[in-house]
């Protein structure tokens, strides 16, 4: 079953692609056609305005700098001159049906369909993204931050400017074209007159409301890769999966963890299954794939030696392995800690829509590191890890099981931040408590369970934080290995992970940004546009113009700024040594190599006995049973 | 299977409701405390003696509840392996104890009167036969490391 998750992609390609066969058109328009592609044109203006006015304000919890505060007031005034471009033609398009105006020339009908598609893109980027009570924005799925990006909304912006221009030139060219049987211009081409200064207008104002003038390819690939939010469907659990299905199969599981996760995040506080007993089996699902994933990239690496390929890449994949293997080891850790830790049986609590889906993934991750087609987590289909020809026979073969990793191991990086915020909240709200049967025998206590002690919750909220950078190291070394080998799954590195949140914001829901500021209060005019407004100009064309001088002030003096800076640096400049192969390290990996080894749920008991105060006061058992620490390598 | 260990012992022993579920909270511990020392031993076992671990603390935990079982312990879990078992081995003594602990479990299920304990066994017997499950060799077992 290949992906078929649609994506923003596979309506603005075609959008794209039908804009540019409309502009190519160069012959004389029939008097009808004119009609038809008219009401068309205003269709399609109508519907760009309709991403402009929809267009989400900067995403504040991204430090923004310069003129970027400035987009929506620039945005809201280029959806005004397309309005009026739209308003211009509208006169001439009444009378006559969408159905006729369609069939009536081709350059119509290449109208419409852009029209449907853009519109269709449009609807796509909605479903990630609601409003709520008193206008609150609340994003509805892990894209959303990267929907509000600079740079998306920049290629976003970018690729409306250019087609504003060029329907803006093509209009022009119709508008004037005298046709041999008439000397006057139509009805139509009078109005298409009218509308091309607004499209001329409209795409500089576009223009200018980009955060970044060339946001470049990687942000267009990002916005076309831009999926519809909903989940995909569930991949067949049969055995006997063979490599290639378990290639496609686990990206997709792996979506479904992602949604399944933010749809339970909400959860928290009220759901029935907010249980240790999920958030155990969540822990125990993420160290399965986790290990299973280090076993796949160790096995990879081998493979890329044998190929000869190049041999960063081996040792990139080597790299990452050893980081994957610090990430299912704190999961390991984090088993430990609820082997102990408790909310209470509560046989009607259920499972979390979670837990389904990231059973799959284990499932999936295993079938791919070992040999057994119909491997289970049981002694009983244990197997011997698969042989590395077996697992990628060629090196596009080393790209898809790459992407199955990725996509797992980004997975779980949300179940981790999505899981240590629920814990949280069970902790502060004091739900947590340990058998007290597992306490010492003089510890008379006429309840099943006895307060877990703050020193063994603090623990296991350290263990959260630990998987969470552990998993996000891991995911980061596979998001460099994807940019290396060109994989598809090179966009997840550009979506926020979650990271280890502050403490005092543990609380605050994560999904909810502040409310848009309505159109304009952010906007800061520049000298020459302020001056218009002093003097009461209110004409949209003259208030741009102005707008563009004032931007056109501000991109000299930031090259000019930068030029200078630069010219400082090369004076200075000390000579760099070679850049060194290996895996790309970025400075939150250095930095969180210092992060200290935890603390293990053995020492925690050792201490409890000293310290634990809970109702009455808990000893708690000595257990020789948690997980030792067993590290290849510092984590 | 009979089992040469103290907690085989006392749940073979079980004579009442109440002695069956401590020595079946008993029996899950000593399960779970044995899969995690054994979890790191064998890497193609190690996803094997992770949900054994979870599937006890599962069945300790539907026993915990069980109105009849007694907050305070009397006892400990103790040892069911000798020092150097190997993991194989490990996993065998698991199975055949977790299997004893669902026959005694699914028994008492039958027998209790209070719906609460009758609950309580039926799940710790399913959890019991899940390990017992887990922990059965399979085809693959003699080409592993």
């Amino acid at each position: 079953m290949a992906n078929t998750t649609p994506v923003f992609g596979d309506f603005l390609g075609p959008a794209d692609e039908h804009i540019a066969a409309a502009v190519s058109f160069s012959g004389d328009l029939p008097y009808d056609a004119q009609r038809g592609v008219i009401r068309q044109l205003d269709r399609l203006l109508t519907t760009m305005a309709r991403f402009l006015t929809d267009l989400p304000p900067p995403d504040d919890s991204q430090p923004s700098a310069g003129p970027d505060r400035d987009t929506p007031a620039r945005a809201a005034s280029a959806q005004l001159a397309l309005d009026r471009a739209a308003r211009s033609l509208r006169p001439v398009a009444a009378g006559i049906t969408a159905a006729q105006a369609r069939s009536s020339h081709q350059v119509a009908g290449h109208l419409a369909a852009a029209a449907d598609h853009l519109g269709a893109g449009q609807d796509l980027l909605q479903t990630h993204v609601m409003l709520g009570p008193g206008g609150i924005r609340i994003r509805r799925s892990y894209w959303a931050p990267v929907i509000t990006s600079e740079p998306v909304t920049s290629a976003r912006l970018g690729v409306l400017a250019r087609y504003t221009q060029n329907l803006a030139l093509w209009i022009g060219q119709q508008a004037r074209r005298h046709p041999a049987v008439r000397r006057t211009p139509t009805a139509p081409q009078l109005a298409l007159r009218a509308a091309e200064p607004w499209l001329l207008l409209a795409s500089a104002a576009i223009r200018s409301a980009q955060p970044a003038r060339h946001p470049g390819p990687p942000a267009l690939n990002l916005l076309e890769a831009i999926p519809v939010n909903a989940p995909p469907p569930r991949p067949p659990s049969g055995t006997g999966e063979p490599v290639s299905q378990l290639c496609e199969h686990i990206p997709l599981t792996a979506e479904r963890v992602r949604q399944a996760t933010f749809i339970f995040a909400d959860g928290a506080r009220w759901s029935p299954a907010a249980t240790s007993a999920s958030w155990r089996y969540h822990a125990l699902a993420a160290a399965i794939t986790g290990h299973g994933n280090e076993l796949i990239l160790r096995t990879l690496a081998e493979r890329a030696r044998q190929l000869t390929l190049e041999p960063d890449l081996a040792a990139m994949l080597a790299a990452a392995a050893d980081d994957m293997t610090c990430a299912w080891q704190s999961w390991r850790a984090i088993t430990g800690h609820w082997d102990i830790l408790t909310t209470g049986s509560s046989p009607h609590a259920g499972t979390t829509p979670v837990a389904a889906e990231i059973a799959d993934l284990a499932l999936r991750t295993g079938r791919l590191a070992y040999r057994n087609p119909d491997w289970a987590p049981s002694h009983h289909q244990a197997s011997p890890i698969r042989d590395p020809a077996d697992l990628a026979d060629t090196p596009g073969g080393i790209i898809a099981v790459l992407t199955a990793v990725h996509h797992a191991t980004d997975a779980i990086t949300r179940v981790a931040a999505t899981d240590h915020q629920a814990v949280a909240v069970a902790v502060a709200d004091n739900r947590l408590c340990m058998p007290t049967r597992l306490l010492p025998e003089n510890y008379d206590i006429p309840s099943p369970y006895a307060r877990a002690p703050r020193s063994r919750t603090g623990a296991l909220l350290s263990g959260y934080d630990t998987a969470i950078t552990a998993t996000a190291r891991a995911a980061t070394a596979l998001d460099d290995l994807a940019v290396f080998v060109s994989a598809p799954s090179s966009a997840l590195g550009a979506i926020p992970r979650p990271s280890i949140p502050a403490q005092e914001d543990q609380r605050r829901l994560p999904d909810q940004m502040p409310a848009p500021q309505p159109s304009g209060v952010t906007h800061m005019p520049g000298r020459t546009e302020h001056q218009l407004r002093k003097l009461h100009i209110r004409d949209p064309a003259l208030l741009l113009r102005a707008a563009l001088i004032d931007q056109a002030a501000h991109d000299l003096v930031t090259e000019a700024t930068t030029r200078a800076r630069s010219r400082d640096r090369v004076m200075t400049q000390i000579p760099r040594s070679r850049p060194r192969i290996g895996p790309i390290k970025r400075p939150a990996q250095l930095a969180s190599q210092d992060t200290p080894t935890r603390s293990q749920p053995d020492e925690q008991l050792t201490h409890d006995a000293e310290t634990a105060q809970p109702c009455p006061t808990a000893s708690p058992y000595q257990s020789s049973s948690a997980p030792k620490a067993h590290s290849p390598r510092s984590c | 299977m009979p089992q040469d260990h103290e907690i085989g012992t006392r749940l073979d022993q079980a004579a009442s409701l109440a002695e069956i579920l401590a020595a079946g909270f008993d029996a899950f511990e000593a399960i779970r405390i044995v899969a995690r020392d054994h979890q790191d031993r064998v890497p193609e076992l190690f996803a094997a003696f992770m949900t054994t671990a979870n599937a006890a603390v599962d069945g300790r935990e539907a026993l915990t509840i069980a109105p009849s079982l007694s907050p305070a312990s009397q006892a400990r879990p103790g040892q069911i392996l000798a020092a150097g078992t190997g993991t194989r081995e490990a996993a065998d003594a698991l199975a055949a104890l977790a299997a004893a602990l669902g026959e005694r479990l699914s028994q008492a299920a039958a027998l209790a009167e209070v719906p609460g304990d009758q609950a309580a066994c039926q799940q710790g017997a399913a959890a019991a036969w899940r390990i017992c499950e887990l922990m059965t060799r399979g085809e693959h077992d003699a080409r592993l490391r």
